[in-house]
């Protein structure tokens, strides 16, 4: 089977670099910063591969170059070196060698991303289904009246009740403002979304329910993702396979099950250990 | 000349299958903020025939359970071979195979029944059950149809169908798992103590639905505390064990 993305030898580093950089910083190391110029080394040498309907797993705590590795795909960032393939259908998306219209025209039509932050995803001072029919305006567009539909039955899959539809998102709670992210996201169908801990920081009841709808929208649309998070609990109950991240690299992946009952890294021991 | 498919039965066929046939497999646990090892099993050789039950036995410790995770890819294995021959009658090592082969395998041929339930919170028990039919694209209605067969062949109250297990006695619990492992039938399929909490009459019931797997042509690798269910079972039992003084000194060197 063919993978849906495919990325390899992935970095970003923040600074001049230097040629003593690469050695000087990772797990190893114990530090992202280079001791000798001064730069991070968000990420290094990354390379995943996803493949279609698959929810991916990416574990590691603040630092670690989980959440710049969302950035690099959805273009928030430019990377230092690397490639990303995104097989998305007939066409094959060499991800960082597009142009700016090519990247803008991407991510309003066949990507799709969640922040843990709601601001970043969403417009907060216009109404929750403008938040969407904004989305839809920027993809290849529909009419007024397949717009409105559209957001309809989004805000209803996710659960955020139709009569708020014309209010604004800055008067939500925490948990229905990821909601309708999800759904602003999901607007256009993509079949890749990015999720950058999208339940971190909600109460444990209303994390529940996000990760329900992702997984229900997993199930039934066949949407593959990177879950990207530090919650043990959050991987286990989402991803099929995972790779656990440190000072930018991986240290180590695998199936779910087998990295939480028998990691062979050291830092994934230490992490494994401390949620028990 | 060749041979016409339609001459040879195809259950005698697959009886005389070797499925699944471990080489030399062992396993130890490297726990680095110790810096020490630990030896579970170690140089397991055996073969599981199609519509066979080979039963793992040996002193708690001695790695049963780990035979069969490393089966599952749960474990990586330290040592060994785990070569598992595909309806297609090629053979593939399950300690190396790449990852989404192994979850491919996990959805359609390879089934596992621990005495654990672990499952998607917020769930009614039918669907819990349901669910591994529900990833092969087997309708809603007929999925849950067969998920309320089961459940009723184990005693599972129908009153209790519709709630999730969360609350269920550590039995029940144990019902809706061997209910969820057995709802798609397998090629290999690996028990873990699945009997553990049950009545001696749940427990008849689990001996008919395993049979009923024998008789199907599944290949099955096991672990029974009960030695009564050994006896009813196992065409073969297989000793484990404990790790010796010889592998813990050269694991710790």
């Amino acid at each position: 089977m063919r993978p849906i993305l495919e990325v390899s030898g992935l970095s970003r580093i923040y600074g001049p670099g230097c040629p003593r950089c690469i050695e000087a910083t990772g797990p190893d190391a114990e530090r992202n910063v280079c001791p000798h110029c001064g730069s991070i080394v968000a990420v290094h040498d990354v390379g995943l591969r996803l493949m279609p309907g698959e929810i991916l797993g990416i574990m590691g705590e603040s630092g670690s170059g989980k959440s710049t590795v969302v950035k690099l795909l959805n273009f928030d960032e430019t990377p230092t070196t690397g490639r990303a393939a995104f097989f998305d259908g007939e066409r094959t998306w060499d991800l960082f060698g597009l142009n700016a219209a090519e990247k803008r025209w991407l991510r309003d039509n066949r990507m799709g991303t969640v922040y843990q932050n709601p601001h970043l995803g969403l417009n907060l001072d216009i109404s929750a289904g403008g938040n969407i029919a904004e989305r839809l305006l920027m993809s290849d567009v529909l009419s007024y009246g397949e717009i409105r539909e559209r957001a309809r039955d989004l805000l209803a899959r996710t659960q955020v009740p139709a009569i708020r539809m014309d209010e604004h998102p800055r008067r939500f709670s925490g948990g229905m403002q990821q909601r309708v992210q999800i759904a602003r996201a999901l607007v256009t169908n993509p079949p890749l979304l990015l999720l950058d801990e999208v339940t971190t920081g909600l109460d444990l009841s209303v994390q529940a329910r996000i990760l329900d709808l992702i997984l229900d929208l997993q199930e039934r649309l066949g949407i593959a993702m990177i879950a990207v998070t530090h919650d043990l609990g959050v991987i286990r109950l989402l991803a099929t396979r995972t790779v656990v991240m440190r000072y930018g690299r991986i240290v180590e992946g695998g199936l779910t099950d087998q990295i939480l009952e028998d990691p062979q890294h050291a830092y994934t021991q230490e992490l494994v250990a401390a949620a028990l | 000349m060749p041979t016409p498919k339609s001459s040879l039965p195809p259950r005698c066929e697959l009886h005389s299958d070797v499925v699944l046939e471990l080489k030399g497999l062992g396993k130890a646990f490297y726990l680095h903020e110790q810096s020490k090892s630990v030896p579970s099993a170690s140089d397991v050789s055996l073969e599981v025939a199609a519509g066979t039950l080979v039963a793992l036995v040996g002193l708690s410790g001695a790695g049963k359970s780990s035979l069969l995770k490393s089966v599952y890819r749960t474990y990586l294995p330290t040592h060994g071979r785990i070569l598992y021959t595909r309806t297609d009658g090629q053979t593939l090592d399950l300690a190396t195979a790449p990852e989404n082969e192994i979850i491919a395998l996990r959805e359609r041929e390879i089934g596992f029944v621990t005495q654990f339930l672990h499952c998607l919170p917020r769930q009614s028990t039918l669907d819990v059950v349901a669910r591994p039919l529900l990833r092969l694209g087997v309708p809603l209605g007929d999925a849950r149809e067969r998920a309320r067969t089961l459940l009723n062949r184990l005693g599972v109250l129908e009153r209790l169908h519709d709630i999730g297990p969360a609350t269920f006695s550590g039995g029940e619990r144990q019902r809706v798992n061997i209910a969820r492992g057995l709802i798609v039938r397998r090629r290999l399929l690996l028990l873990d103590e699945p009997t553990a909490s049950l009545d001696a009459a749940t427990r008849d019931k689990v001996i008919e639905l395993v049979r009923e797997e024998k008789a199907a042509g599944v290949a099955i690798l096991a672990v029974f505390h009960d030695t009564a269910v050994v006896a009813a079972l196992a065409d073969q039992r297989r000793e484990i064990a404990l790790p010796t003084a010889a592998a813990l000194a050269s694991e710790v060197a």
